[in-house]
């Protein structure tokens, strides 16, 4: 094989390996989506939250929520795919409702308010980033442990 | 007479068989007699060696190359380990989760294990010989660089932007990094059960096409030249090897799968502790080999996998079968601890005696030779 050869593949491999990472950076972003069903304000219009709602992600039920809860999922990529099976009224009939959701890339956790996604507001009304208060727990500095010899379990 | 001599023969044979095998043959023994001490049930034993088995085996395989080129037990694999758990650190900060962060992680192992493989192998070069303490010492001086990114650079430099990963000072990354939505991602797909043994099908299957890749790459241009460089460095640069070289492809070659097995190894586990996981990762997966038969200068693929099975089930069962035998399951604790340092002694001790005996043998044959040609 000449050098220049040798050196095409080399930059070749290179170069997938590249485009697999950002490939990967793209389709392994995983979010927290947290579903508030909390009464939301619009406009100057107070929207009262569905009594129950259930929500499945890839059909599998991850909450369970009455009015003023909040559930949560984990998802791995950027197009958000949840049905809602919603029931407005106490022993009311339960209505199911796909959506489908672009997450942004840069939010970790993201909060959906489900009375307001169910009455179609804009995005920015019922998608906001989820910051997380640090807890006390996080907040106390830790002794840094080096241990060299020890053969714990493996 | 000639059934005596085949008494004799078969006699020689088998002593020379238990001899060879004196390690495994010892480990056979404590296992069999802390299985029935420890308790445990066949199936439990079974799900444990199998899970174990699919954590540390790539790991251990990462070994094979540099034992083929001479250079005896690579205890410079930790320095893959920690590329590796760079990595990870990284990859986790950055939120890729699942099988893709697992593929990111060991894409970005790469560089780092390249670097580090090829300065480990620049210095072993240097110190002919003696490679396997000089990477043990290498080991050491990268660790400490290791905890200056870690615990320094990380946070202050390099961008790390989770308050559960990096210290609450600012900088540094924490004792325990949690891979959780990573945790087992390969292990569990395509994962079977048989009778109540969980078998993890897709990392059986990497450990197999490494073997198959390992197996390929002895009949390589380079694999034989690697075998050449094993056996005579001297003999093998006559005949046009460049020994330099090929000695440090085998380390880099070594550390980056070093690399990729501790990813694997640390996805299984479903954590990192950052300043002590490496640590111990060249030691165990030094004491597993050479358990299952291995020597400073040859190891083969069998000997990974009885080695991973018998160290293992010795791990498993020696502390519930020193708590039954003293009452405190430390005693069970503190053997295999010294059964691990123990068993890289005695192989290192073994190896050094065989090889002074071939050479006393080899001096006598000469001199006997000489006084031969003198008549």
């Amino acid at each position: 094989m000449n050098k220049s050869r040798k050196w095409l593949f080399r930059a070749g491999a290179l170069l997938l390996l590249i485009l697999v990472a950002l490939l990967m950076l793209w389709i392994g972003r995983g979010h927290t989506v947290y579903f508030d069903n909390k009464t939301i304000e619009h406009q100057g219009v107070e929207y009262k939250p569905p009594y129950k709602v259930v929500v499945r992600v890839n059909g599998e039920q991850v909450a369970k929520l009455n009015a003023r809860e909040r559930g949560m999922a984990t998802w791995i990529g950027q197009n958000f795919k949840m049905e809602l099976e919603v029931t407005w009224e106490k022993k009311g009939e339960a209505v199911v409702r796909s959506f489908t959701q672009k997450l942004p890339y840069n939010m970790d956790g993201i909060v959906l308010n489900l009375p307001a996604l169910l009455n179609d507001f804009p995005e920015e009304v019922y998608l906001s980033e989820f910051v997380p208060v640090a807890t006390e727990a996080e907040e106390v500095e830790e002794e840094i442990i080096t241990s060299e010899f020890e053969l714990s379990d493996l | 007479m000639s059934t005596k001599n085949q008494t004799a023969s078969f006699g020689a044979k088998l002593g020379r068989l238990a001899r060879d095998n004196s390690v495994p043959i010892m480990f056979i023994l404590i296992c069999a007699v802390c299985i029935p001490l420890a308790g445990f049930s066949g199936g439990y034993l079974l799900n444990e060696i199998i899970t174990r088995m699919g954590r540390n085996t790539f790991l251990i395989l990462s070994l094979l190359i540099p034992i083929m080129a001479g250079m005896g037990l690579n205890f410079g694999m930790t320095l893959g380990a920690m590329a590796g758990e760079i990595a990870l650190i990284l990859t986790a900060d950055w939120q890729i989760w699942g099988i893709p962060g697992v593929v990111l992680s060991m894409i970005l192992s790469i560089p780092l294990s390249v670097g580090l493989g090829l300065l480990c192998g620049k210095i072993l070069n240097m110190a002919k010989g003696r490679e396997m303490v000089t990477s043990y010492i290498v080991s050491y001086f990268i660790n400490g660089v290791y905890q200056l990114v870690v615990l320094y650079m990380m946070g202050s430099i390099i961008p790390i932007a989770h308050s559960s990963i990096k210290l609450p000072r600012g900088y540094g990354i924490r004792n325990t990094v949690s891979l959780l939505n990573m945790r087992q991602c390969i292990d569990n797909l395509w994962a079977i059960r048989v009778g109540g043994v969980k078998i993890p099908v897709l990392t059986f299957l990497i450990i197999a096409l490494l073997c198959l890749v390992i197996l390929w790459f002895r009949k390589t241009k380079l694999g034989q030249d690697m075998r050449a460089v094993g056996q005579d460095m001297n003999v093998a640069r006559d005949a046009g090897v460049d020994v330099e070289r090929t000695r440090i492809i085998s380390i880099v070659i070594s550390t980056v799968l070093a690399g990729f097995g501790m990813i694997l190894y640390l996805q299984n586990m479903g954590n990192i502790s950052t300043y002590s996981s490496h640590s111990q990762i060249g030691m165990f997966c030094i004491a597993a080999l050479l358990v299952g038969g291995a020597s400073v200068d040859k190891a083969s693929i069998g000997n990974v996998f009885l080695g991973v099975s018998l160290f293992h089930l010795m791990f498993i069962v020696a502390p519930a079968a020193g708590a039954k035998i003293t009452g405190d399951s430390m005693i069970g604790e503190y053997f295999r601890v010294f059964v691990s340092y123990g068993v890289i002694t005695v192989a290192l001790v073994m190896y050094e005696t065989k090889k002074r005996r071939a050479k006393a043998s080899l001096g006598r044959q000469l001199e006997l030779e000489q006084k031969g040609a003198d008549k």
